[in-house]
């Protein structure tokens, strides 16, 4: 469970550059709710996703996951409760680092090894199992560098990753958006697949409007540092892109010129 | 060169494999370019000097309060870079000019004679073969055991961390790892191999001085860069062999430098002699990529 409560966030603060980026932000994601984020270039969707996983720091306002107070938490300690996908497949994973020993890294984040090797045969086994789910044959090259694979199967290397060990909340930051769309519609079925199965909390912030009804149980809409719209259930279910961009211009008085968001 | 030369560059290409090796966690491993060892290889030798002959230390304990010297100043360099967020070039500075003085305090003075002394290489002494076969023997079993254990370590959960916070900090950090940390213990350990080196060297030379020091970063990286230039480096084993190799090499070229008279070389010429030698390796290393390609556009 995510609990975002009375969130503002400036950037540049003191400076004529300074910018809110997020106006006094109330957001609660029950356990086990799949949540898709959209909003312009700007409108605060990232930052909230970065306020939750510590990488920015709210200037007011307190942020609760799993029941506990995560406010003054740096980023490596909340990693225990929280997992990410980056948005550049070049984050997600490292390159020097082996297949495997990505996997046992993202083991040691609920499992520090310490001065024990980092790679047993639990691990080995793990992972070759969990990624014979992507179909991909990556479960018989372990031992290569990661650096070697290809930007969706990384992404989908993130995403398993991102999912083993015991966080039972998952950040998705675009994680689709820099993949081609028949890997990107790829990688966002396994991401249903496995937020479905581990019954994770998940919080998706995308560019696309039809991925963000498409996927998940209910859909938050931010514009310049507020939630404008907010469905879930039968009423989301109901809800076409052209019935959102008619919201978002009436509720705005302005017509929505990212075209990013229109075309995605 | 005679055999007793030899000898004597290969003891110091073992001594100086450590700093090689030190350069790699820093270079290559935290990406962190560290240059506290222009004064952490000097404080080993000063510290494993004074111990020996004003405190009538057994050589071993020294040499390893010598070790654990290095670490601190490692330390304080990832320290002022990790809290304060001083630039790490400017930390290193900081902290290996001041480790200037505090060497001078150390010694009580600019060096420390140890000839005659009780050292590490005394104990292969009198065994009916000379001390300049049993010392290098000696100096590779122990250089050999750091670069296992070392190999050992980087294979660990933390050494696996270390090897992460360097090459994908932001990765690393959603993944659990502390960042500051890894460089904190990064930055000793490396600085613990290089005051280590400096013990064993004024141990080998017959003194410890406060001048040392100078070049000493250019070493380390030099070894570095050419050891896995030439050396294939797919895995850890193999990267901190080339790293050994490189230094052994490095020394092996200074001391071709030295006995070049007939090239008109001087032995004031050490210095250049090594840069240009880094200059070869970096732009042979380059030339399958950048320099190759460009040299072939203009040839096409």
């Amino acid at each position: 469970m995510i609990e975002v409560s009375d969130v503002r966030v400036t950037f540049n603060k003191g400076t004529p550059l300074e910018a809110t980026a997020l106006h006094e932000l109330d957001l609660v994601v029950p356990r086990g709710q799949f949540l898709t984020v959209i909003g312009s270039n700007g409108a605060g969707k990232s930052t909230s996703l970065n306020v939750i996983a510590g990488l920015v720091r709210p200037d007011c306002g307190k942020v609760v996951v799993d029941g506990q107070n995560v406010t003054d938490w740096p980023i490596h300690q909340r990693s225990r409760l929280i997992s990410r996908v980056f948005q550049d497949p070049k984050m997600g994973t490292c390159e020097d680092l082996t297949i495997l020993e990505n996997f046992a890294l993202a083991h040691g984040r609920t499992q520090p090894r310490g001065f024990r090797f980092a790679i047993d045969k639990t691990i080995r086994e793990r992972a070759a199992e969990r990624l014979k789910l992507l179909k991909l044959g990556l479960e018989n090259r372990l031992n290569d560098k990661v650096g070697l694979l290809s930007g969706g199967q990384r992404q989908a290397v993130s995403l398993l990753m991102a999912t083993t060990g015991e966080t039972r909340v998952l950040l998705l930051d675009e994680h689709t958006a820099a993949l081609d769309p028949k890997t990107a519609e790829f990688v966002m079925e396994l991401t249903r697949e496995i937020v479905t199965e581990l019954k994770l909390t998940s919080v998706m912030v995308t560019h696309s409007m039809a991925q963000a009804l498409h996927y998940g149980d209910r859909t938050v809409m931010f514009h310049r540092g507020r939630i404008i719209f907010d469905a879930q259930g039968d009423k989301r279910a109901a809800m076409q892109v052209s019935d959102l961009l008619a919201l978002f211009k009436r509720d705005q008085g302005e017509e929505l010129s990212d075209d990013a968001l229109l075309l995605g | 060169m005679s055999l007793y030369e030899l000898l004597g560059t290969v003891e110091v290409g073992l001594i100086f494999g450590l700093v090689a090796l030190g350069a790699f966690i820093t270079f290559r491993i935290l990406d962190f370019p560290d240059l506290t060892v222009e004064g952490s290889f000097p404080l080993g030798a000063a510290v494993a000097a004074i111990l020996i002959v004003n405190f009538g230390w057994n050589p071993w304990p020294a040499t390893l309060v010598a070790a654990i010297a290095g670490f601190g100043a490692g330390f304080v360099t990832a320290f002022l870079n990790v809290r304060f967020n001083i630039l790490h070039i400017l930390s290193g500075i900081l902290v290996s000019i001041s480790l200037y003085s505090i060497n001078l305090r150390v010694m009580s003075g600019p060096n420390k004679p140890l000839l005659g002394a009780h050292t590490i290489f005394s104990a292969v002494q009198g065994w009916g073969i000379p001390a300049y076969i049993l010392s290098p023997l000696l100096l590779a079993v122990i250089i050999l055991s750091i670069k296992v254990l070392l190999d050992l370590f980087l294979h660990t959960g933390l050494g696996m961390n270390m090897r992460a916070a360097g090459a994908n900090p932001a990765m690393a950090a959603a993944n659990g790892v502390n960042v500051g940390r890894m460089k904190l213990l990064g930055l000793g350990m490396a600085n613990a191999l290089t005051a280590l080196a400096g013990a064993m060297f004024a141990q080998s030379f017959g003194a410890a001085d406060a001048y040392m020091g100078i070049g000493v970063i250019i070493i380390g990286l030099a070894s570095v860069i050419v050891g896995m230039s030439i050396l294939p480096v797919r895995t850890i084993a193999q990267a901190t062999l080339a790293c050994l190799f490189g230094a052994m090499l490095y020394r092996f070229a200074v001391a071709f430098s030295l006995n070049a008279d007939f090239l008109g070389l001087k032995a004031s010429d050490v210095q250049l002699v090594t840069a240009i030698l880094v200059v070869v390796t970096l732009v042979g290393q380059s030339s399958r990529s950048g320099m190759g390609k460009l040299l072939k556009r203009k040839s096409s």
